[in-house]
């Protein structure tokens, strides 16, 4: 550019042709984001590009750029090369030659750069499912400009809408298609921007002001920030023309001091603007003059609201002031003022250029356009994303962010930054608009939108906003001042678990009065993340309080170490990892056992909660908890000896049914000193652990072991004894009762046919089976349902020669219940899984012989956050069946509660004390599946360990399970151990299986076993 | 340590006059880049030549976050604190941090080499768990990174 000015649109446009035609020449761009990926090495990056280009002789022919924000920040640095539209990702500076030679010379991608899904290689950006799910409309240039060249700018149409405003139009009429259109404060708030700029122009006086709102203080959001950087011309294009609706000379840019990127990049675009005569005086010759000044926050949340911002404009402490006056009456220096947010701005140029009409197509009733969002958090594609107004949580969170990494699950979005409100699961199919999202308990806000899953605690979250806009408060009001300040108080005691539960009524009455009584919109949107956390996760709050249990393991104070939190029997994982470390597996195992009579049984078949929330997933992946402490049993081998208690055993216990729940409970009991008697109704122990569980997963011996260690412990165990009624046993003398009969009895498909014969539940099969009545199958095999029952009976009939095995599951892969490793072995194994296929119909003449089913598709969530399956319409088709086996659910038999009042029961449950397990007042305890319905092992093992100290209390004792000791040196790990990766456990081939029911994997070596134990990174001695 | 010149501030002065009210935070914010804080005397003297009273700065200077009456450090690290890069474990970021600079949060190190404080949020949330040094970003941090790239500062 030679300085030289624009003083009328045709010379703009003939501005635009010249440079077009000088930019043809260099025909391939190299298009670097330098914004936000300058944290990632961005600099480096271009330095390399332009060094090497240089050498090669290529840099007549190829342009590096340095751009703002691509958009797909999870794959940083990116570099985006025009015209084949190729988008690069984690792009190291040792990448450029292969760049360069494959790409620029030859014009091929170079695949490992590229996204890749499904095993497929996506090199263009518009193949990105990130990007096909978008539509990028106030973002289509950011990316592909220098922001730091009005040039680029102008090419591509910067100005434009400025031009034809002050020269084809009047300001009213522009006022006209901009509340026509129906674009509404981009900032949070959402007033139309057109009526706004409407009030500002009736204001009388001739002393305007236009203010850009960049004090994007809300943390998560960054979307204003990547338009300052990225696109700061279309910024200023906006900002002429909304000056120009309202008659404004004067204009500022109002930007947080965080951003020094954003600072430089519109500084210098103001200047470049001057210079060139589109700011200044007479603009392109309209006669309309506006100069704009930038100005630098200072560090306080509460000035971007708009009162406090124009006190800080004006040299003084941030503080707002009431509204009326407005300050489209009285604003800076007492003028009529418009303060516009930067995404408002930036969207007005293509309201201009393309019309109200196109804008108002876009959206829904109450919202056009589309919106920025900044997705974040536990999201897979962190980053900058547009989406039209009405867009659902479910198509931002997984379409365009591709969903929760790390096999976790959507737990809830905060949205609307501090003055939002987290929109749990049940939301995920609410179109997002202004006025939706406030049904839901939050705000959409400005669009910052971060993505939580089961570890983050809500609890935590609230306290955690809370604690930001306590610091943030100007001070001036009481309510805000004082009022926020008692909140978090209130917070922090709950989340170091010294809570009470009337505290949850005075948050949600401090709430109420912050809300109603503060000055300005940051106290009166404070209370929003308590009271939308406390509305939809009321039970965290109340499990905090109660039962000082944080569901997500996550409040330090309380919980302590995530995995020993997580696990139901609070198990001291670090520590016997360490013993494993250290080549001491006796040790380890009897640091399992002081808490978990069942090592070698969980070793195998737990589904490892504390695999969940091992803090070592979020660095690579989970440290294979389970797989050491197989280890640990199946290097011990002998069962070995419990600590027997000496002298007389005194109180007598019944524990009714021997099961995991009623076999932890009785051990724990006799280590207590108690007598206990466990009554099984079954010939065989184990309760669903061998009625249930089938060999191949679980093998007999290893179950043996574990029974056996209890045993020596000193519980007596009858087996073949039924038991009718609690009386019948306090009649016999026990004093205390522990229920533990599991869920036995199997929920009814509700079909016509479900009586034929070849037609069973899945209970009742596996029960044949694992007691070997039932030895070979032939034909074919319909299993239907899709948790574990469902997929241990595939495979059992699959290993018995049945064939084809296939499993019907209503919805889909995600949804499907059953442990991932499980389902993914049933595949392998050749098991065919129909997802979204239900049956409607067993056909067969006296015996089975096909199933009817119909096809469903997933409706909106319910509320839990499930979607719905519905049946779609003329769907129909018809498997062939052999045999059939149900299982969709299983439930407990509640015969016992008939004539016994203590023993209550909820809907088809038992009902019990969270904390002690006890049934009302009695001397009866209930614990495991028939007071949860199906669940886990270690659930029923948590619930029996539980019972047995409550159960010891009650008869007079301590409740002490086995005290801990420290056994393993304390050594907290380098940063060599990151390296180590997960470590497989090796399986057996098909050639080397002996039998049908042998397990498939085996387990670790000793040095294997070592090195994976060292993974773990002792939170423990944090 | 940093010098202290009345000429500095002269200088800030001319450019900036005549200084009205609206001018204070511009003001104090160029003259803390000059200084690297806000010296009680250079308030003193800009307060005689502006008019304005030094109550005044007073409140604007205690309100707002960035400003500091005492001296800082040659280098400053912000930690961010916000949403995002909490949900990601930027609580561990920050311990380990603070723990290297030796320094709790918003206080400067003996030696005057390093100042630390935490940030709402730097807008960087794609990224977390962010850190700034000086204008320098660095995302995607463990404690062990955060550690090993202030190392890299004198």
């Amino acid at each position: 550019m030679d300085g030289s000015q624009i003083r009328s649109p045709q010379e703009l446009v003939a501005l635009r042709e010249r440079l077009a035609n000088l930019q043809a020449g260099k025909g391939v761009r190299v298009q670097i984001c330098s914004t936000g990926c300058r944290a990632m090495g961005a600099q480096t990056l271009s330095e390399g590009f332009r060094g090497k280009l240089t050498a090669a002789g290529l840099d007549g022919e190829v342009e590096v750029v340095e751009t703002g924000c691509h958009g797909q920040c999870a794959r940083a640095p990116l570099v985006r090369i025009e015209p084949h539209d190729y988008l690069y990702g984690h792009m190291e500076p040792g990448d450029i030659d292969e760049v360069i030679e494959t790409t620029l010379r030859k014009g091929l991608p170079v695949d490992r750069l590229c996204e890749a899904r499904g095993g497929e290689v996506l090199p263009r950006i518009g193949d990105i499912p990130f990007y096909k799910a978008q539509t990028r409309e106030v973002f289509r240039d950011c990316g592909r400009v220098d922001p730091k060249r009005i040039e680029d700018a102008i090419v591509l149409g910067s100005y434009e809408a400025a031009a034809k405003a002050l020269t084809d139009m009047t300001p009213e009429q522009v006022i006209d298609e901009v509340t026509g259109s129906g674009l509404r404060g981009r900032g949070g708030a959402g007033f139309p921007a057109g009526v706004k700029w409407g009030f500002c122009r009736q204001a009388p006086g001739n002393e305007k002001y236009l203010i850009c709102n960049a004090d994007e203080g809300d943390p998560g959001a960054f979307m204003d920030r990547a338009l300052l950087e990225g696109v700061p011309h279309q910024v200023l294009d906006g900002m002429i023309v909304a000056a120009y609706a309202i008659g404004a000379s004067q204009g500022f840019v109002y930007v947080r001091a965080e951003y020094p990127i954003a600072v430089e990049h519109i500084t210098l675009a103001i200047d470049q603007a001057r210079e060139v005569g589109l700011l200044g005086t007479d603009i392109l010759g309209s006669g309309f003059d506006l100069d704009i000044e930038v100005r630098i926050g200072a560090g306080a949340f509460v000035c971007g609201e708009e009162t406090a911002l124009i006190a800080s404009l004006e040299g003084r402490r941030g503080m707002p002031r009431p509204r009326p006056p407005f300050p489209a009456r009285s604003g800076y220096l007492g003028k009529p003022t418009t303060i516009n947010n930067v995404e408002s701005l930036a969207t007005v140029p293509s309201v201009v250029l393309r019309g109200k009409e196109w804008f108002s197509a876009i959206g829904t009733e109450g919202s056009k356009g589309t919106k920025a969002f900044a997705l974040a958090g536990k999201v897979k594609d962190t980053g900058l994303v547009e989406v039209p107004m009405g867009s659902t949580l479910r198509e931002i969170v997984f379409d365009v962010g591709g969903g929760i990494p790390r096999g976790r699950r959507f737990k809830a979005a905060q949205m609307g930054g501090p003055s939002g409100g987290c929109v749990p699961a049940r939301y995920l199919d609410l179109p997002i608009d202004y006025d939706s999202v406030k049904e839901a308990g939050a705000i959409m806000g400005s669009g910052g939108l971060i993505v939580m899953d089961e570890s983050t605690c809500m609890v935590d979250i609230a306290r955690f906003f809370t604690e930001f806009l306590m610091d943030e408060s100007c001070g001036k009001c009481a309510p805000c001042r004082i009022g926020i300040r008692q909140m978090f108080d209130i917070l922090l005691r709950i989340t170091e678990g010294e809570g009470e539960l009337e505290d949850i009524e005075r948050l949600e009455e401090l709430g109420r009065a912050v809300k109603e009584a503060s000055l300005c919109g940051l106290g009166q949107t404070a209370a929003n993340p308590v009271l939308s956390t406390i509305r939809h996760f009321r039970d965290e709050y109340v499990a905090h309080v109660v039962e000082k249990r944080c569901a997500a393991n996550s409040c330090k104070e309380m919980v302590g170490t995530s995995c020993i939190a997580a696990c139901p029997a609070h198990v001291n994982v670090p520590e016997y990892l360490s013993l494993v470390k250290e080549g001491r597996p006796a040790e380890a195992l009897e640091t399992i056992r002081r808490r978990n009579p069942f090592p070698s049984v969980c070793g195998r078949a737990c589904d490892h909660p504390c695999e969940t929330f091992c803090r070592r997933a979020d660095l690579d992946e989970a440290v294979a908890i389970r797989n050491l402490k197989r280890f640990a049993s199946d290097e011990v081998q002998e069962v070995g000896t419990p600590p027997v208690r000496q002298g007389p055993r005194e109180g007598r216990v019944a524990v009714v049914g021997a099961g995991p729940a009623g076999l932890t409970a009785a051990y724990f009991l006799a280590v207590m000193g108690r007598e206990v008697t466990v009554l099984e109704r079954e010939d065989t122990i184990g309760g669903a652990l061998i009625t249930g569980i089938p060999a191949f997963r679980l093998p007999r011996d290893v179950l043996a072991r574990d029974i056996e260690y209890i045993r020596r412990a000193g519980v007596a165990i009858e087996t073949g004894r039924n038991v009718d009624s609690i009386q019948e046993l306090l009649d016999e003398g026990f004093d205390s009762v522990f229920v533990a009969i599991g869920a036995q009895e199997s929920a009814e498909l509700e079909v016509p046919g479900e009586d034929l014969a070849g037609v069973e539940d899945t209970l009742a099969f596996l029960r044949r089976t694992n007691s070997e009545e039932l030895t070979e199958m032939q034909g074919s095999v319909v299993v239907v349902g899709g948790g574990n029952a469902a997929i241990d009976a595939a495979r059992t009939a699959q290993r018995l020669g049945a064939g084809p095995v296939t499993v019907l599951y209503r919805r889909s892969r995600e949804e499907m219940p059953a442990l991932a490793e499980e389902v993914e072995d049933a595949i392998l194994e050749g098991v065919q899984i129909r997802f979204l296929s239900a049956p409607v119909a067993i056909e067969g003449n006296g015996r089975v012989s096909r199933v009817r089913c119909v096809r469903m598709e997933l409706g909106e969530a319910d509320e839990q956050g499930r979607r719905r399956p519905i049946p779609v319409p003329n769907s129909q088709s018809l498997i062939d069946a052999d045999r059939v086996i149900v299982a969709i659910g299983q439930q407990p038999n509640l015969g016992l509660a008939q004539g016994y009042e203590g023993l209550e029961v909820d809907g088809r449950l038992f009902r019990a004390d969270p904390v002690t397990q006890r049934a009302g007042g009695s001397p009866v305890f209930v614990g495991g599946d028939v007071v949860t319905g199906p669940s886990t092992i270690i659930q029923a093992i948590g619930a029996g360990q539980r019972a047995a100290a409550a159960i010891d209390r009650f008869l007079g004792g301590e409740g002490q399970l086995p005290p801990e000791r420290v056994l393993a040196d304390p050594v907290i790990p380098d940063g060599s151990v990151m390296d180590i990766p997960r470590q497989p456990l090796p399986l057996l081939s098909p050639e080397q299986l002996t039998g049908a029911f042998d397990e498939i994997p085996q387990g670790y070596s000793s040095p294997v076993a070592c090195l994976e134990a060292q993974r773990c990174l002792r939170c423990d001695l944090e | 340590m940093l010098t202290r010149s009345g000429r500095a501030v002269d200088g800030i002065l001319e450019r900036l006059e005549p200084v009205s009210a609206g001018d204070l935070i511009p003001l104090l914010q160029q003259i803390q880049d000059e200084y690297g804080y806000l010296p009680a005397d250079i308030l003193e003297q800009v307060s005689e030549r502006t008019g304005i009273p030094t109550s005044r700065m007073y409140g604007v200077i205690t309100f707002y976050a960035q400003f500091s009456l005492t001296p800082r450090g040659r280098h400053t690290v912000r930690c961010c604190r916000g949403t995002a890069c909490y949900v990601r474990g930027s609580k561990a970021v920050r311990d380990a941090v603070a723990g290297a600079l030796g320094v709790g949060e918003g206080g400067t190190r003996e030696d005057h080499k390093f100042s630390f404080e935490t940030v709402a949020c730097l807008g960087t949330c794609f990224l977390a768990p962010v850190m700034m040094v000086n204008e320098q970003y660095y995302g995607l941090l463990t404690p062990e990174k955060a550690v090993s790239a202030l190392s890299t500062y004198t």
